[in-house]
Formats: structure tokens, C-alpha cells, sequence
């Protein structure tokens, strides 16, 4: 598939498989872009994978005893142990085909977490999996706190964000820390392929996800997911506040192949952060100076990672 | 449903699908590269081979048009399907020897020379592009033209496809990568068909969002109002 194919999602996206492998039926919320973005995942993937999944929102919704949304093999793990389990999974396969004990066939090994479950908790088996370089794809879906649990702060919350344990009030103005960067963590493994994706735009992360199936050795995939009970909006604007994260520059779209950076998407004049933060309540506390600071670093950012992407 | 065996396990199919679907949704391996679920089945590459027995009559068919059937046998990986298959990507390989794709498909099915004379094509003449472009589009922008080894695919005289939207869909689709897009700020070209739309700038952001000709024909489509897509998407309030 063609490089440049984030725009094109009137007709393409009904070239996509019209299999669910994430059966309707779940009880996620209204507008939940996690659940969305979950969805696109295996359509992506298809059939033969294996998904190991950590503790969270998409967990708990999904398999609900005696239920289950799952239509392809799915194990869940405890939180710190996601990366390991999956790097066993991929190893055992290897070794059954090695030995004629299963029949060669490509069979993808996915870990699926949450923020928290990725950038907190399961962060050390991650690292490990990754430098060990196991062939499995890790996917992270980032709707930036511990939602499951009641909106808690995790280290990709973003800054000025309130949640409830970095409550908006006379103390402080919600996060006072900045997002973690964890696709260049995940890149800094000298892994052949890290990106970032938004199921606003959902070609551009079929394309991925594909991708990082079909690359020997470990992927890692961000995607950035709206959750209108955590972020305070209205369920109807979760497709819009994916498109405005990706537009105003605060959540770029991007690959990082063999360390050589690209930006999927490229906005000359990138939209006010304001556009962004209005429509959700967790931002509805910050003063225009300060969002004027965070748009400061959002553009900083935003050039450097330009600079990065060698692209103009 | 729909009950019938593959390579002796009992599986079903749903009405008015096809054996091939049925077979990977049941986790049987079959190479194809024409088929696609959103259009109809054409039958092209023939990779797709299978033998079938049907009231006790052995054949070899395609698996992508052959609809599921009560109670035939199907065989997936017979010496004589596993040929046939060979022979299939041998020739297609032939047609196309630089496709990265093919040459690894071709490997993997056994087959390490070509005996045919070889062409220097690209394409691989699946009709996916057409198809998407008919079934789902609706633009109609190209279609297969002349016969035998100068059948080609594209606009007619192979000229710029005057009724393509530039809306990618067959990017996607094709197989083999061969239908290129690109897409610079103001403007969008489908490479493979001649076809460049400048794109409209948003009136808000300034952003230039879609190719004009696309939004014109939503428009028309949808009976939208004139100023519809004045703005962008995100920008619309
Ligand atoms: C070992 C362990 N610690 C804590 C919990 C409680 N817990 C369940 S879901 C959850 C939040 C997960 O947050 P995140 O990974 O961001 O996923 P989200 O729910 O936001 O999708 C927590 C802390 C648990 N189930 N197991
Ligand atoms: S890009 Fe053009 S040729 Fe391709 S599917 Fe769209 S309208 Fe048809
Ligand atoms: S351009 Fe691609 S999709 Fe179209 S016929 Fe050729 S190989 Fe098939
Ligand atoms: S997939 Fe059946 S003939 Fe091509
Ligand atoms: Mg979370």
C-alpha cells in the first residue's frame, strides 16, 4: 500500500474487511475511540494472531464472564506482564514449528495495553521484549489516564489535563507533568519499527498495524484514543478530537523505520490548540496564558520532530 | 449456513459467499491475490486453484467464484492443485519478474525459475483497481483495454482518466503496489492514471483538505449545500 494514504477515508475504508474480530456487543462507551481503534487492530491483523492482553478498559468490556468480544485467540495477563507473556507466546511458536510440532505459518503475536498498562506498569517486561527482540507487534492505546479505574493520572496524561489524582483546583491546574514519550522510548530499542496512529484516521493505522505484522522482528504502535468519559467530551466529537490532536500538532502522526523518522502527515499551519482543548471539560480549567504556554512546547515539539523527519 | 469439507474437516459457509472465504475464515491456507470482499469475484490470478467433489465428480476450479455448495468435498492442497498453482504463479511471475511480492510468493509455493518468456510488466492485470473503482467508487475511471499480451489497464488510450476522484481507493487495493499517489500540498496525482486535482484550501484553517473535482461530485451526490465544503472537516462547525 502507498505511503501517503492518511486522507483517504471516504471510499477506502469500505475496501477494508468487513469481518468483525472484536465483536459489537461490548460495553464500551459511547464514542470510545479505544474500543474503535481495537476494532481496526483486527481487521488489520485478520485471523491468525494471538492477543495477549494486559488488564484495562478494553479487558473489562470485552470479557465480561460468561461473554466474550474476542474472535481470534486471546489471553489475559496480569498488567507487568503483557511484553513477557507475548515474547514466551512468539518463542513457543517458533520452537513448535522448529520442531514439526505445528506447521509453518505466519502467526502474529500482539500485546495489547493501555497507557498505563504500557507506559507505567508494564514498562520494564516491554523493554525487555523489545530489546530481546522477539517477532511480535506491541500495540499501546493511549486515551492518557487509568480510565478503567476512575481517571486516574499515568505518565502520558498530558499536562494541564485534570483527572483525579491531578485535580484542576486552587493547588494546581490538573497534570503538572508532560506527556512521556513513548514511541521514542520503544524507538530508542533500535527496533525496526515504531509508529503512531489515530483511529480518526483509519487507513493510515490499518497501514500500520499491517506493517508492523509484517516486519521480522518487534513493533511497537501508539495510537492515541479518544475517551469521551475520561476527557470530559461529548461522544459524537471522539472522530473530530482524534483529527484535532493530529492537526493542531499535539499528537502527530509518524513512523520511525530502522531509526529513520517520516511524518505520515504533514500540516503547514497547524490548529490552535484551543480548538483541541475546548471541547473537552478535562482542559475547560486552563487560562488562555497557559494554554498559550502549552502550545509553545506543542509547536517546539512539533518542529523538532520535523527536524527529525528531515521534512519541511 | 451452508455445510461441505475442506481437506476433511467439516466447515460452513454462509449463503451466496464463496468456498474461498469460507476456506481462511476456517483457517486454511490458499494463495490469492485478486480477490477482495468489498467486490465481486473475477477469477483472475488463479491462484486460488482447489479441486472439488461435487455428486461424486472430481474438477479443479477456482475457490473465489465457486459459491458454497451442500455437501461437496473440497481439496486444498492436492499434488494437482499444488501444480496448478506453480504453473499460475510461474506465468504471472513471468509477466511481472520485478514484483518483490510475486518473486516471494513464487519462492514460497517452490517454484526458483521462470521457463516462460519473460515480459517487464508491473501490473499483474487482477482488476481489483476497476473493480473498486466500479463497485464501490462508482467513478468508473478505468477499465481493462485490448486483449492477449497488450491487454493493458488504465483510462481509455491510456490517457488521463478524466472521470477519476483521486480518492485513493485503488492505491489501496492493488496487490502489488503499483498504483502510486501523490500527494503534495495543494494538490493530489493517482501517478499510474495521469491524474492530478488541485485541492481545495480551507476557508477557515487554510488548509488545503481534498481535491476539489472529489468534493464537487460528494456534493452533487448528496445534494449538499453550495458552501458545504468551504470549510474542512474539523474546521465545520
Ligand atoms: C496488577 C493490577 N494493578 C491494578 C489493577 C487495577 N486496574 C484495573 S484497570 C486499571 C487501569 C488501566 O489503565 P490503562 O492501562 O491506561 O487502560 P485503560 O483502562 O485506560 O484503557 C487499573 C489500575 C489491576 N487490575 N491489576
Ligand atoms: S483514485 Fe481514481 S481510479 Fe482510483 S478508485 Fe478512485 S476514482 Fe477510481
Ligand atoms: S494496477 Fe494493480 S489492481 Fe490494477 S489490475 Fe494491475 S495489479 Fe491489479
Ligand atoms: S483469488 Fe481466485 S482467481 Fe484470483
Ligand atoms: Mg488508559
Amino acid at each position: 500500500m502507498s505511503e501517503m494514504t492518511e486522507n483517504l477515508d471516504v471510499f477506502t475504508v469500505r475496501t477494508l474487511t468487513q469481518k468483525e474480530y472484536f465483536a459489537p456487543g461490548h460495553r464500551a462507551c459511547q464514542g470510545c475511540a479505544e474500543a474503535l481503534a481495537l476494532r481496526l487492530v483486527l481487521k488489520a491483523l485478520g485471523r491468525n494472531v494471538i492477543i495477549v492482553a494486559a488488564t484495562g478498559c478494553m479487558e473489562i468490556v470485552s470479557s465480561p464472564f460468561p461473554f466474550t468480544s474476542w474472535r481470534v485467540p486471546w489471553i489475559h495477563v496480569a498488567f507487568e506482564n503483557t511484553a513477557a507473556v507475548a515474547s514466551g507466546i512468539e518463542a513457543a511458536l517458533k520452537a513448535l514449528m522448529r520442531k514439526g510440532r505445528l506447521p509453518y505459518k505466519k502467526i502474529t503475536t500482539v500485546a495489547f495495553a493501555g497507557d498505563g498498562g504500557t507506559a507505567d506498569i508494564g514498562l520494564q517486561a516491554l523493554s525487555g521484549a523489545l530489546e530481546r527482540g522477539h517477532d511480535f507487534v506491541y500495540i499501546c492505546t493511549d486515551n492518557e489516564a487509568y480510565m478503567n479505574t476512575g481517571i486516574q493520572r499515568s505518565s502520558t496524561t498530558p499536562f494541564g489535563a485534570s483527572t483525579t489524582t491531578s485535580p484542576a483546583g486552587k493547588v494546581q491546574m490538573g497534570q503538572i507533568t508532560w506527556k512521556k514519550n513513548m514511541p521514542a522510548i520503544a524507538a530508542a530499542h533500535n527496533i525496526p519499527y515504531v509508529a503512531t496512529a489515530c483511529p480518526s484516521y483509519p487507513i493510515d493505522l490499518v497501514r500500520k498495524v499491517k506493517k508492523a505484522a509484517d516486519i521480522v522482528g518487534p513493533a511497537y504502535v501508539h495510537i492515541l484514543s479518544v475517551c469521551p468519559t475520561g476527557w470530559r467530551s461529548f461522544p459524537e466529537n471522539s472522530i473530530k478530537l482524534g483529527r484535532l490532536a493530529v492537526e493542531s500538532g499535539i499528537f502527530p502522526l509518524y513512523e520511525i523505520e530502522r531509526g529513520q523518522y517520516r511524518l505520515s502527515i504533514n500540516f503547514p499551519r497547524l490548529k490552535p490548540v484551543k480548538e483541541y482543548f475546548r471541547l473537552q471539560g478535562r482542559f475547560r480549567h486552563l487560562t488562555d496564558s497557559m494554554i498559550e504556554e502549552i502550545e509553545k512546547r506543542v509547536h517546539q515539539e512539533y518542529e523538532r520532530l520535523k527536524e527529525k523527519a528531515k521534512q519541511k | 449456513m451452508i455445510s461441505f469439507v475442506i481437506d476433511g474437516q467439516p466447515v460452513e459457509g454462509k449463503e451466496g459467499g464463496n468456498i474461498l472465504e469460507a476456506a481462511l475464515d476456517a483457517g486454511f491456507d490458499i494463495p490469492n491475490l485478486c480477490y477482495n470482499e468489498s467486490v465481486k469475484p473475477y477469477g483472475a490470478c488463479r491462484l486460488c486453484l482447489v479441486e472439488i467433489i461435487r455428486k461424486g465428480k472430481r474438477m479443479m476450479t477456482t475457490a473465489c467464484n465457486y459459491p458454497v455448495t451442500e455437501g461437496i468435498e473440497v481439496f486444498t492442497q492436492t499434488e494437482k492443485v499444488l501444480q496448478a498453482r506453480r504453473m499460475m504463479v510461474e506465468l504471472i511471475l513471468a509477466m511481472c519478474p520485478g514484483d518483490k511480492l510475486i518473486q516471494d510468493m513464487a519462492k514460497g509455493m517452490g517454484v526458483h525459475e521462470v521457463r516462460f518468456k519473460k515480459e517487464e510488466k508491473d501490473c499483474i492485470l487482477c482488476g481489483l483497481c476497476a473493480r473498486v473503482c466500479d463497485e464501490v467508487v462508482g467513478a468508473h475511471a478505468i477499465q481493462f483495454s485490448d486483449r492477449g499480451d497488450k491487454r493493458e489497464m488504465g483510462a481509455p488510450f491510456g490517457e488521463e482518466a478524466m472521470d477519476c476522484i483521486a480518492c485513493g481507493a485503488c492505491v489501496v487495493v492493488c496487490p502489488v503496489d503499483v498504483i502510486r499517489m501523490e500527494e503534495k500540498e495543494d494538490e493530489r496525482t493517482i501517478i499510474r492514471w495521469k491524474r492530478t486535482l488541485k485541492k481545495k484550501k480551507c476557508k477557515i484553517c487554510g488548509n488545503y483538505f481534498a481535491p476539489w473535482f472529489q468534493l464537487e461530485k460528494f456534493r452533487e451526490y448528496t445534494k449538499l449545500p453550495k458552501d458545504f465544503f468551504d470549510t474542512c472537516y474539523t474546521c465545520r462547525k
